[in-house]
């Protein structure tokens, strides 16, 4: 296996035990560490090591990068193209300017987290102010991909937080990287970290960790959130990030001969990247029908560019149990496809590497993931929405496909509807660092807020 | 009229000739000796094939569609598979409603669509008759008859139920005089037993030292234990006996892993590992497969009779998957005479030699309907 030296609590062999004291020792090191490395330190000087540690990640040759390429795929499930893609898409996105409009956007000035500063309506009210980052700062991470864990540890080293990471068991391989090519380059600012793996719900550790905690995020289930924030002390703040789904809407005036083909391999890449598993890839893709390509042959589109990536970019191999359940899904849709007019299925030749099903009906179906795909035609945006009323509230990204006037419109009554982030096919797992997740301002949720009137 | 009811009486008549021929021949073969050889299988499940395919219309789009139709197939195991879940969306039968004498359901969890298992009067009959034989091979190795108790619901409480007619058979067949049912159902629909009776029943057994055989449902026989151990009653049952345990749980009571409902059983009950039998049946497959012939040891496989086989499959291909790796259980059941014989479960299974390991169901979401089938 690997010899990362042991840095964090994570790279500890796995039978060794933690305590609830080591974990107060551990924050209670943090919390010093902060005090002396983390606090003083500008955020430019914070975002340079950011950046520089974002380009390592994106050189061929980065001894961490290779770890992850070489021991991902075991330990994450995923293909090694598929992380090289996933990665990538991560680590462009952690650069000067992104960072910089990260921290504009949400605190109206680069240097609000180092001295008070002032915007031009807070001179206007005669105020200046500083925003400051929560003193310890626990995450739970959810399972499913790499890139959440290492944008929140992105996030709270901007905010000046100690950090405490709490990994899905068996998903700790790429925080600990990151958290390891940070300490390659700034050993103080990692000296800030502190990454553990343990099944999650156990009462003592989390207790204990609660307890130090000054605020907690955490990704999972509704019942998984409610869970921690039931256990939280009153004085901790609580961001929770539940489960959410996404989907695309695909308009008839960009259903050209010519456009659909590309505008399929872009809804290609939606579906493969992250093999689908998180909540911004898309279940299904509304398809208007009245275009000169139709929705059902737009399925076939995709079907085709599904195929086409497979062959570069491998889904990863299913543990059995998933993979039957994805074949029933398959079988079953083949016996609709045989006698529905309006079902029709294609999938990967003898395999369950990927899925296009065809339905009219346009009823928002929970895909089971894995590259498996539905492509539903409509008549309009209100009977898409009619159809996935059932998810209302609960969708984050639609990748929209659409132009002009049609757009505004369409974008405006998504918005209304609850969607809270709209971006064109392709593009769905590749949001600009600011984006707001959950439309909440991610790192505006982090600080508190010092006024100075003057 | 619908697609696949037979146009005119005369049509009607030629396909119940046609089947009822092959049922006849197939149990006067089985009648003579129930071991089909590979060939004989192969032969029987090709012919059963080409009738299915000409009369159960939903099945032939299907194989249509997959380009395998009987004058292509040229062996059982590439007889094109349904997933049991179509039954729920499909009438997969070769029998026109007014010879559909009885549905089995499958026992689907509370809100989901049951599926539909046809059968008319000779093929219930048949499949009672068929189920008689792997039956004692299993259970009653031994001897000709022994008392039945049954945790199951009689026909009368649960005439939908594949599990429910089986046992009727086996208590008319199979068991003494005093055998008896004592599975109710509530109004809702759920399964439920006389528990004090049942213990009342027990101990007379044990009183009178006179062996029985005692079947229900995994979650039966939980509910028996948990009462056992509330009441601290210890109920060592007469040497000979033996149970026989099928189905799993969906959500109707605690759910133990079989070694621990096993050995769990043998510590309230007192018999011994060896007369525990599972099942494996579901409503949607004529035969049943056991995992254990009462008295034998060993690791425990489950078999199908000679008429039925499984291929232990890699999912979503037809391929089987490297040795010792968990593979969706295909079935070809000679005795699914009027639906259809090759069924593709949600099953996991490891290949053993003839038989399977059974492994888990894989978990899988009800689907929306699809809205404009034409039937």
């Amino acid at each position: 296996m690997m010899d990362l030296p042991n840095y964090f609590i994570a790279d500890l062999p796995s039978h060794a035990e933690l305590t609830p004291g080591m974990l107060t020792e551990a924050c209670q090191a943090l919390r010093r560490n902060r005090q002396q490395y983390l606090l003083g330190r500008p955020t430019q000087a914070i975002v340079d090591t950011l950046c520089e540690v974002a380009h390592n990640w994106l050189q061929p040759d980065d001894p961490f990068r290779a770890i992850a390429l070489e021991q991902g795929p075991a330990a994450t499930g995923f293909s090694r193209p598929t992380l090289e893609r996933g990665l990538d898409a991560l680590f462009k996105r952690i650069n000067t300017t992104e960072v910089h409009a990260l921290v504009l956007q949400e605190l109206g000035h680069v240097e609000r987290l180092d001295r008070f500063v002032v915007t031009e309506a807070e001179l206007k009210t005669g105020r200046t102010a500083i925003a400051t980052g929560p003193e310890m700062l626990v995450h739970f991470t959810a399972g499913n991909l790499p890139s959440p864990s290492i944008l929140s540890l992105a996030l709270g080293l901007l905010a000046r937080s100690a950090q405490f990471v709490k990994c899905a068991r068996g998903n700790d391989l790429l925080p600990r990287l990151f958290a390891h090519s940070l300490y390659a380059i700034e050993p103080k600012l990692a000296s800030c970290l502190e990454l553990a793996t343990w099944e999650g719900g156990h009462r003592g550790l989390e207790t204990a960790l609660f307890d130090q905690a000054d605020c907690v995020t955490a990704q999972g289930t509704d019942a998984t959130l409610a869970d921690i924030q039931s256990r939280l002390p009153q004085r901790v703040r609580f961001l929770g990030y539940g489960h959410r789904v996404s989907f695309g809407y695909v308009t008839r005036e960009v259903l050209s001969r010519f456009h659909a083909r590309e505008l399929a391999a872009e809804a290609a890449r939606d579906v493969a990247a992250w093999d689908q598993l998180g909540c911004l890839s898309p279940h299904l893709f509304y398809v208007e029908s009245g275009g000169s390509v139709t929705p059902e042959l737009f399925g076939q589109l995709l079907a085709e560019q599904l195929e086409k990536l497979q062959a570069v970019e491998p889904r990863a191999p299913l543990d059995p149990e998933v993979a039957a359940a994805v074949a029933s899904r398959q079988s079953l849709y083949g016996v609709r496809a045989a006698n529905c007019p309006d079902t029709r299925i294609w999938h990967s030749p003898d395999a369950t590497a990927w899925t296009v099903v065809f339905e009219e009906d346009p009823r928002f179906q929970t895909s089971c993931l894995h590259r498996f795909i539905y492509v539903k035609g409509v008549s309009d945006p209100g009977e898409a929405l009619q159809g996935a009323a059932a998810v209302q509230g609960a969708v984050s990204t639609v990748a929209l496909a659409a132009m002009g006037t049609r757009a505004q419109e369409l974008a405006l009554e998504l918005a209304r509807w609850g969607v809270t982030r709209l971006c064109p096919v392709g593009r769905m797992q590749d949001p600009p660092l600011p984006w707001r997740h959950d439309g909440r301002p991610s790192l505006g949720d982090l600080v508190t807020w010092t006024d100075w009137e003057q | 009229m619908a697609d696949n009811q037979p146009r005119d009486f005369q049509q009607n008549r030629m396909t119940l000739d046609f089947f009822e021929d092959y049922r006849r021949r197939l149990t006067g073969r089985l009648a003579q000796d129930p071991g089909l050889t590979e060939g004989e299988f192969d032969r029987w499940a090709l012919e059963l094939f080409r009738l299915q395919y000409a009369h159960v219309t939903p099945y032939r789009r299907l194989c249509d569609r997959l380009g395998r139709t009987p004058d292509g197939v040229t062996h059982w195991s590439l007889i094109p598979s349904v997933p049991a879940a179509a039954f729920k969306e499909f009438d997969l039968t070769s029998l026109p409603e007014r010879d559909r004498a009885e549905v089995f359901h499958s026992s689907g969890t509370t809100g989901q669509k049951p599926s539909r298992h046809y059968h008319s009067q000779s093929s219930l009959r048949c499949y009672t008759d068929l189920v008689i034989p792997w039956f004692k091979t299993h259970l009653l190795p031994d001897r000709e008859r022994l008392t039945v108790i049954s945790l199951v619901p009689s026909v009368d409480h649960a005439p939908h139920s594949s599990l429910a007619h089986m046992m009727d058979s086996v208590l008319r067949r199979c068991g003494l005089p005093d055998s008896v049912s004592l599975g109710r159902v509530t109004d809702e629909g759920a399964w439920v037993l006389d528990l004090d009776g049942l213990v009342g029943r027990l101990q007379r057994q044990a009183a009178a030292d006179a062996a029985c055989l005692v079947a229900g449902t995994a979650y039966g026989f939980v509910h028996l234990i948990d009462h056992l151990q509330l009441r601290k009653l210890h109920l060592p049952l007469p040497t000979g006996s033996r149970l026989m345990e099928t189905g799993g749980y969906k959500g109707r009571s605690r759910e133990l892993e079989k070694v621990e409902l096993h050995r769990r059983l043998t510590q309230a009950l007192g018999v011994p590992e060896s007369h525990i039998v599972s099942e494996y049946g579901m409503s949607e497959l004529g035969s049943q497969a056991y995992d254990r012939r009462v008295g034998a040891s060993g690791p425990r496989v489950f078999r199908f009779p000679s008429w039925c086989r499984v291929r232990v499959l890699q999912p979503g291909s037809t391929l089987a998957p490297p040795s010792g790796t968990p593979g969706l259980l295909t079935l070809f059941d000679l005795a699914n005479l009027r639906s259809v014989l090759a069924l593709q479960t949600e099953d996991l299974g490891v290949a053993e030699g003839e038989g399977f390991a059974y492994v888990e169901r894989a978990r899988n979401a009800e689907l929306r309907g699809c809205s404009r089938m034409h039937l």
